[in-house]
This record gives C-alpha cells, structure tokens and sequence, in this order.
C-alpha cells in the first residue's frame, strides 16, 4: 500500500471543484478554492483528483509503505 | 474611383473565423464541464479551450482592424467600442460589439482571476452564453454572406452543436472514473 502526499497550488486552482466530487474526504471547497483536508492519505482517489484536476493544481507525492 | 476589396474581404473572412474558433472554444469548455469524452485529460482540454479562445480574440482584433480600414462601410475606431455608431444594420453591428465586448472581458477575466475572485470569474463565465448568442445574431443579421447555403450550415451547425452540448450538461451528470487497478 503506498501513501500519498497532497498539495494544491492554490495560485493555479480555479475552485471547479472536481477533486471534491471524486474525494470528498481530502478535499473540499473553501472561499471559492479547493483545500485538502487530509494532507496524507493511503485512498487512490488523490490521484484520481490530481488527474482530473482541469489546471493541473494538485500534487501528490506517492511514497512507498516501509 | 477604384474600391480594393482585400479590407472588405478579410473583415467577413476574419468575422467568420473568430466566431468559428468561439464556437470551438465554447464546444471545448463545455467538454471539459461534461466530460463526455472520458479519455481527454481535463488539464489538456483547458489548454485547448483557452487557447481557441486567444485564438478568437486575435481573430476578432483582424475583424475590427480590418472594418476601420476598409471604405465599404464606414466604421470608426469610437464605433469598434460604442455600441450603435455604425449607420449600415445598426442593431445587428450593435450586437457584434456587444459580443466583441463580452468575448474580451470573459477571456481577459481568466488572466485576472487572482485579483477579482475565482468566484466573480466563474460568474463572469456565464455571460459566455450571451456573448455567443450575440456573436450568433450578429454574424446572421450583419453578415454579407450570411444567406449563402455553406454560411447557413456554418451559423446552424455551431448553435446546434452548442445547444446541444449545453443540454447534456444539464441533463448527463459528469461521468465518474473508474479505478482500474
């Protein structure tokens, strides 16, 4: 199982909200822009939202489990 | 005295072409709304989709230049941003500044979004409805060659597709991707 580290770059995203409907438990919308809640995870969805994301917002850092 | 058509010409060809590469823009934007296509990566259909859109603004500028310097109809460069200044089909040219206007803002908006808000952005965005059926009833009413059968297919094809892109996002929900592995 690996884990993932996620980041927004809040300069790029835009609020359309895609991560949150694919990873309601990570991200959510906040002022009109997306911000994780949960900044590490071992749910897939992260990469499932950084590869939706229509401005290439979000990062995630796969880190093997030891 | 001899009139050089080459203004004239690319006014109406330049007219075409920008409310063509709108269409695409709106198509495009619609696509990455309803991802009916679910293997385009959405970062990619943004860039296409605001790269049409930069692409139809420099074809409007080429429209507008190209309408001061042709002698055909008089159109002065107040006209280009003042809506009702041109005496040939005044409500019809009057629609296509209009539409120029909400074109200019709405692209413009993305650059500025950081400044005025990701929320006013996206309200702005909206207005994409009315620019592009403002474009559409000034292409039909002010277009030279709006009554020859390949204009027509043009006008009806894009509002067709528009319409009905539009109808899917409001009745298709956005597909969910599955997870393969």
């Amino acid at each position: 199982m690996s884990r993932y580290c996620i980041t927004i770059d809040a300069g790029e995203c835009i609020g359309y909200g895609r991560c949150v409907d694919l990873a309601p438990e990570l991200f959510v919308l906040d002022g009109g822009t997306a911000t994780v809640v949960t900044a590490e995870t071992d749910d897939p969805a992260a990469l499932d939202a950084a590869s939706e994301c229509p401005m290439d917002a979000i990062v995630v850092i796969e880190q093997a489990a030891a | 005295m001899h009139h050089d058509p080459t203004f004239w010409l690319l006014a109406r060809a330049s007219g075409l072409a920008a409310y063509t590469v709108l269409t695409l823009s709106v198509l495009a934007g619609l696509v990455l709304k309803s991802r009916p296509f679910r293997r385009l990566r959405p970062a990619t259909v943004t860039d296409v989709h605001r790269t049409l859109a930069l692409t139809g603004i420099g074809a409007l500028v080429l429209h507008a230049a190209s309408l001061v310097l042709d002698t055909t109809v008089k159109v002065s460069l107040a006209a280009l941003v003042v809506p009702g200044l041109v005496a040939y089909r005044p409500a019809a040219v009057a629609a296509g500044v209009v539409a120029g206007w909400l074109f200019v803002v709405i692209t413009a908006s993305f650059s500025l979004r950081k400044r005025i808000g990701v929320r006013v952005w996206r309200r702005l965005h909206w207005f994409t409805y009315a620019l592009f059926g403002l474009a559409t009833i000034h292409g039909i009413t002010a277009g030279t060659d709006a009554t020859q059968p390949w204009a027509r297919g043009l006008y009806l094809g894009a509002l067709g597709s528009v319409v009905a892109a539009t109808a899917w996002r409001a009745l298709v929900p956005p597909a969910r991707k599955e997870r393969t592995a």
